[in-house]
């Protein structure tokens, strides 16, 4: 299993910069997430990667061989790149096990590699269906199957549960990930589903503006986010000012324990506080900010409020704040609160 | 979320997938330039000839009371036929889709196989049992019978795409029964009317065949009659007249057709059963006016045959007919896979360009094909013939494969609608699979592509292979000498009043295009195997 190296990597289509400059490291049996709304060029990376387009700029190298760059291109078909795309798209004229020996020499297409794969996705006995007698999970499955049978230097991945079932979409990824963590595949995944990034990938790299802002394990994507814009586009954030004075940030939700993490130049100064909505709690009536409820989202396992700080807290003209809270009663919009976060908090020097 | 509206923003301005592709298609643009070059060879000869003929005297050839009177039969006839077809067509694709009339399998074949027997057959079985068939009467009534299915299928194929749920918002938002059909139903059918409408129109200022044997002079039978005649600056003037004819007809059909007449479907493509409309009271009627259809459009022409066969005598059965009958067959046979190839051939590079490489050059190529529907088969012939003879030495006049290039340009559009369709169930994604499984681009075209727009190909062999068979006008001036194809047998003895000797050529025809025309339509109402 090799890793791939993208430096530098620039696409344009017409008068439109879709990739600009990108860098991207995949080490060796990791799955990465590509993460990015839909139009922010992940499916370009991907088709760049798998050699269905040329790149204008830069380099691709997989496993040490430069397979794009200035003078260097290698077809698709000689790159060894396990492709699984959004729908499947399964070849329709063939059979189950037909379609995961394609990649297969002659000899090979039938018998033990092909029974072996489909045991593997879990789908042992379907081989002599045909795409269109399966569900979307299995259609989905066959795919990955038919991928992996040609021992590919790395798989990649195209939005490969968006066309499933919620209920399904949990269960398929988690299927998917023991696949690869098994076989110790290197895996690119694309997505514009943050929960899916987060929960599946070993290293996240979120994409904008033509290049990865940030490529980090999940946790530290989420807690220690490059920059304010970043933080909200992963979950729910509560950006607020704050002055650092050694280890500790003074917000309006009181003073909390810096996350070490934060570079603050001279640990000291106006700064940008990130504080998730699951580090804020709602107290009995203690010390704390008081604010009155917005709006209030049931979830079942969750709630997540909107809470207005109350202009005599001392703080005027500042936006709502978002809580989650799980369990406890009812908070009916207009019913007042105290609210207290817990620290550490990740901040930004301020612009 | 300030990053969520930035990428949206930028999304609007990259546009469709389609625009990706970015490599030019170098061989392939080459090759469709050649075919819509080839297409319009009939149209540059008819003006090469024209030029010849000089501006004066193609004045006076135009400008006189006979195109006038060719001209208000043509139009009549044709303005009567297409709203009889529109209404018979639509009709009866409306009660076939979407209500509970009993039969509805059966009916839905029966309706459609009068377009697999040849015009000058229909007319030849009326107008050989019954005198008054002739004239404006009977070129109305048995053109009418002849092409309506040529409305019915591609408004039962739209009706049975069209999601049936909208009739039911209809309803539910307080429209009654009658307004929910002219409003949705309508038109959601309104392009595949005006299509239907447009064929039906183009084939009668083609039709030659059965006109002639109704007696109904037309610019086709004009100018047949004047190239036999050997006028041929007659032909050339009044050929120039019908193509620009015919040029109105598409034009007008284009303008009709406006913009917004797209029916899409929003959801996904999965098919939902609703329950059909009752007929209730209109049950009895109803199945009696498709009793009554089917018997006048399908009945007559087989009845007639039979009778004419039997009531002869046999010489039909005997010996020497029946070998002229083989030899006829084996030649319409040999045309029909000749331009049927080819037709399919040709059509593939256009199709391809049109199907994978969207783009504004590519369409207008592909478009310009189709200026091969205003050459009617008269005016190709013409056009071929005449030019081989007087400006190319007579090089490939009378030879087999000047006709087998006369039939595949004439059938061309119908070739590109059947290639065009049948790659389009072999999307790109799927080669990109198949190349990153480790395939060559010429494996994945033999192993992929080929595999799943296969029957598709042979789909449109057929149909040129079908319309050969039935084809008269152009086989009758580009035949070689000699050489009788089924049709021209045919029409050999029916010239003759010899309509026992005819008829066996009449049967053999409709079986030989009805029964695959029957599979044909099979496999063209069969879903695509995988969802887009």
């Amino acid at each position: 299993m090799r890793d791939v190296t993208v430096c530098g990597l620039g696409k344009t289509f017409g008068a439109h910069v879709v990739l600009a400059g990108l860098d991207l490291e995949v080490p060796a049996g990791s799955l990465t997430a590509i993460l990015g709304p839909s139009g922010s060029g992940k499916t370009t990376l991907l088709r760049l990667l798998a050699g269905f387009e040329r790149a204008d700029t830069g380099t691709i190298g997989i496993g040490g061989v430069l397979v794009d760059g200035p003078g260097a291109y290698l077809p698709p078909e000689r790159r060894r790149i396990g492709y699984v795309p959004q729908e499947g798209s399964l070849f329709p004229h063939l059979t189950v096990a037909g379609n995961v020996g394609f990649g297969l020499p002659a000899g090979q297409r039938r018998g033990g590699k092909v029974d072996a794969l489909l045991e593997t996705v879990g789908l042992g006995g379907f081989g002599r269906r045909y795409p269109h007698q399966l569900s979307g999970g299995q259609q989905q499955r066959v795919a990955l199957a038919r991928a992996l049978a040609i021992e590919p230097a790395v798989v990649l991945l195209d939005e490969p549960f968006a066309s499933l079932d919620a209920h399904l979409r949990a269960s398929v990824r988690a299927d998917v990930q023991e696949i690869f963590r098994r076989a110790g595949t290197t895996a690119v995944l694309v997505t514009h589903d943050q929960d899916e990034a987060l929960s599946v990938a070993d290293r996240v790299a979120a994409l904008r503006d033509g290049k990865i802002a940030q490529c980090a394990p999940p946790d530290d994507l989420y807690c220690r986010p490059a920059d304010p814009r970043l933080a909200s586009f992963i979950g729910e954030a509560n950006l607020l000012e704050g002055v650092v004075s050694g280890a500790t940030v003074k917000t309006l939700l009181g003073a909390l324990p810096l996350d070490p993490a934060a570079a603050i130049p001279g640990a000291a100064g106006q700064v940008t506080v990130l504080i998730r909505p699951e580090q804020i709690d709602i107290v009995p009536n203690e010390d704390g900010l008081t604010a009155h409820v917005t709006s209030y989202r049931y979830h079942g396992h969750d709630a997540v409020l909107y809470a207005q700080p109350e202009d005599d807290a001392g703080v005027e003209g500042s936006r709502p704040v978002v809580v989650r809270i799980t369990g406890g009663p009812h908070r009916p919009v207009g019913s007042g609160v105290t609210l207290r976060a817990r620290g550490p908090v990740f901040a930004w020097p301020a612009d | 979320m300030t990053l969520l509206t930035d990428v949206q923003d930028v999304q609007h301005a990259t546009g469709t997938r389609a625009g990706r592709r970015t490599s030019r298609p170098v061989a392939l643009l080459t090759a469709a330039i050649l075919v819509a070059a080839l297409m319009a060879v009939p149209l540059v000869f008819l003006l090469i000839e024209a030029a010849g003929a000089g501006a004066g005297e193609l004045k006076g050839l135009i400008f006189r009371s006979l195109t006038w009177s060719l001209l208000w039969n043509t139009v009549r006839l044709a303005a009567v036929v297409t709203a009889a077809c529109a209404v018979i067509g639509t009709g009866a694709a409306w009660c076939v889709e979407r209500t509970d009339l009993p039969g509805r399998r059966v009916w839905a074949v029966l309706v459609v196989i009068p377009l697999a027997i040849p015009d000058f057959v229909v007319s030849f079985g009326w107008n050989s049992l019954w005198t008054w068939a002739h004239g404006f009467t009977g070129a109305s009534i048995v053109m009418t019978l002849a092409v309506y299915p040529l409305v019915y299928l591609p408004v039962a194929a739209s009706l049975r795409v069209a999601d049936p749920g909208q009739e039911e918002v209809a309803r539910s938002l307080g429209v009654g029964r009658v307004r929910t059909f002219a409003r949705i139903t309508l038109g959601q059918a309104k392009g595949a009317i005006l299509g239907g409408c447009l064929l039906v129109a183009l084939v009668l200022l083609a039709e030659f065949g059965a006109f002639e044997i109704l007696g109904y002079q037309t610019f086709t039978t004009e100018i047949f009659t004047e190239f036999h005649g050997y006028s041929f600056a007659a032909s050339c003037a009044l050929s120039l007249v019908l193509v620009l004819l015919s040029l109105l007809v598409l034009a007008g059909e284009g303008a009709l057709r406006g913009r917004g007449g797209r029916v899409t479907r929003t959801g996904p493509m999965t098919q939902r059963i609703t329950p059909p409309q009752r007929l209730g009271r209109l049950r009895w009627p109803v199945l009696t006016l498709f009793t009554a259809l089917v018997l006048l459009s399908l009945g007559i022409p087989i009845a007639s045959a039979v009778y004419w066969m039997t009531a002869g005598l046999p010489p039909a059965l005997s010996g020497g007919a029946n070998v002229s009958l083989l030899n006829a067959a084996a030649h319409t046979a040999g045309y029909g896979v000749a331009a049927g190839a080819l037709a399919t051939v040709l059509a593939f590079p256009v199709a391809l360009l049109a199907v994978r490489h969207a783009g504004r050059v590519r369409h207008l190529l592909e478009r310009s094909t189709y200026l091969v529907l205003a050459m009617p088969g008269v005016v190709v012939a013409f056009a071929l013939s005449y030019f081989t003879e007087r400006y190319a030495a007579g090089f490939g006049y009378g030879t087999p494969a000047l006709l087998a290039a006369c039939y595949a340009i004439m059938f061309f559009p119908l070739a590109l609608v059947g290639v065009k369709a049948s790659l389009a169930r072999a999307p790109v994604s799927l080669d990109e699979v198949a190349r990153s499984l480790g395939q060559r681009r010429l494996a994945v075209l033999c192993r992929v592509t080929a595999r799943i727009a296969g029957p598709g190909l042979v789909a449109a062999f057929c149909l040129v292979f079908l319309s050969v068979v039935t084809e008269l006008t152009a086989t009758l001036l580009l035949i070689p000498t000699g050489t009788q194809t089924l049709a021209t047998q045919f029409w050999a003895y029916e010239t003759n009043l010899s309509y026992s000797q005819a008829a066996p050529f009449a049967l053999v025809m409709i079986v030989v295009a009805a029964v695959p025309s029957y599979l044909l339509g099979r496999f063209f109402q069969r879903p695509a195997l995988t969802r887009g």
